[in-house]
């Protein structure tokens, strides 16, 4: 389970309203990652209940606003995604063909989270603040584990895009999304390559069911 | 308006190194614009579209595999992708017969000098994976069936890997060549046919009946000219195809915008 591997599988997320962290919460629920990064809560019974009353109402009662709400789930990934790059590239263990690899990635998650950022207010929402984030020791002590933890990060957040395609409910963001994801892929594809892992693993992006991410959430969460 | 359409343009030509977030933002909200209505009329039309795309693109690594002209992990990696494209074709074809629609035919197909070198065969397999990703993300939207819409967008992302990985075995540069920005572009039916007709006319010497030509209209009517001016060597057509879909790119893009 790939979740259980990135930054060990330790919380990183700390939210600065409560009403950000139940929206991002809610969001990694549906489309089936990253609800392990979020400190401070362990979904109840009642709780993971109504995560999937939320899953078989989604459909019906999607609207601009649950759209909003993906976009901000979204705008927080690439929000860790960025501060990620940023500090993996400062630390500066890459050199040659590797940091010319890996420096245009920091760059497009963030002109993600412009991007993302600026459609939510365009649609009238209001775009989450950028949560603190606290990595466990070690992640950016040598080009292995920066590598490693980005390799996983980027097949999650391929997995994060794709699951969330069938509950987009316009066009429009639609498209935005599978732009990012197909970006997302590229980055996934050439950091495998690079760590010696399979740069192809599945031979349709996978997306990550309700039943995965219930099994997974629980033991996980701080 | 004008620096969309021109950049538009660089991209199909491969010029375009980096979008700037500003222009990157306003295609993000004009995602759709490139697709004209009549292009699909359901989303049997778009499946047989892109299964058109898989057969040529299996067949093409089924040919190029067969060359010998790698070895070692690009080997590897090749093999995986021929695997990848075969597997697309065949859920695909699957797909349209489930949802009682009638697969189109496999095109024949002929890819010149692709297989002369290792540099023109992988050259000639980044232009297709980016034609590919490009014509998923140009259909997409014309996609009802949410999963339908999932299994293209799985698709969609694989043929991103392909892209990437063998551009970067080319060497290419990051920006501009492994990746094509912050955000992948999307390119409309027409353009994809004009890119990808250069491999089909070559055995055929039309485009086969019911195949990519699902409801092309006007615009189809104008590739005619565009594709007998290309001809000549598959890689070099698709170079040519490439710049003749710029010009009529940034026509489109002057009377969509």
């Amino acid at each position: 389970m790939m979740a259980d591997q990135l930054f060990g599988g330790k919380p990183v997320l700390q939210f600065s309203t409560g009403h950000d962290r139940r929206t991002f919460l809610k969001w990694a629920g549906l489309v089936g990652v990253g609800a392990t990064f979020a400190t401070g809560l362990v979904p109840s019974t009642a709780q993971a209940a109504e995560l999937k009353t939320g899953i078989l109402t989604s459909s019906k009662a999607a609207k601009a606003a649950t759209d909003i709400d993906i976009l901000n789930y979204a705008l927080t990934l690439e929000y860790l995604e960025a501060d990620f790059y940023a500090k993996g590239l400062a630390a500066g263990f890459l050199s040659g063909r590797e940091l010319e690899l890996i420096t245009p990635i920091g760059d497009h998650e963030n002109q993600h989270v412009a991007a993302v950022t600026q459609t939510i207010t365009t649609l009238g929402g209001t775009p989450v603040a950028k949560p603190t984030i606290t990595y466990p020791a070690g992640i950016f002590d040598n080009r292995d584990n920066f590598l490693k933890n980005a390799s996983v990060f980027e097949e999650l957040g391929v997995t994060a895009y794709h699951g969330q395609v069938p509950l987009i409910t316009s066009g429009d963001i639609l498209g935005a999304a599978a732009s990012i994801a197909g970006v997302e892929s590229r980055h996934a594809a050439v950091i495998a390559s690079l760590i010696g892992g399979n740069p192809f693993p599945n031979q349709i992006e996978k997306n990550a069911s309700m039943e995965t991410v219930l099994a997974a959430v629980g033991p996980l969460v701080s | 308006m004008t620096s969309i359409s021109s950049a538009r343009a660089d991209f199909v030509r491969g010029q375009l190194d980096q979008v700037s977030g500003k222009q990157a933002l306003f295609a993000l909200n004009n995602r759709w614009a490139l697709a004209s209505k009549a292009d699909f009329a359901n989303d049997i039309d778009v499946l047989n579209y892109a299964l058109t795309l898989e057969y040529l693109e299996a067949a093409f690594y089924q040919q190029g595999n067969a060359a010998g002209l790698l070895s070692g992990t690009e080997k590897g990696y090749l093999a995986t992708i021929q695997s990848d494209e075969e597997f697309h074709v065949t859920a695909l074809f699957d797909t349209i017969k489930k949802l009682g629609g009638t697969p189109v035919e496999k095109p024949g197909v002929g890819f010149g000098d692709a297989f002369a070198s290792r540099d023109s065969y992988l050259t000639t397999s980044v232009t297709f994976e980016n034609v590919g990703v490009g014509a998923y993300l140009g259909a997409a939207g014309f996609i009802k069936d949410k999963g339908v819409l999932q299994a293209a967008a799985g698709i969609f992302g694989v043929e991103a890997r392909h892209a990437a990985v063998v551009a970067n075995l080319l060497g290419m540069p990051a920006e501009g060549g492994v990746y094509k920005g912050a955000f992948e572009t999307p390119i409309a039916q027409a353009d994809v046919l004009a890119k990808v007709t250069p491999f089909l006319m070559s055995q055929m010497g039309t485009v086969p009946a019911g195949g990519v030509q699902t409801g092309g209209g006007a615009a189809a009517g104008k590739d005619q000219t565009g594709m007998f001016v290309l001809g000549g060597a598959a890689l070099l057509g698709a170079a040519g195809a490439a710049v003749y879909a710029g010009r009529h790119r940034a026509d489109e893009a002057t009377d969509q915008i």
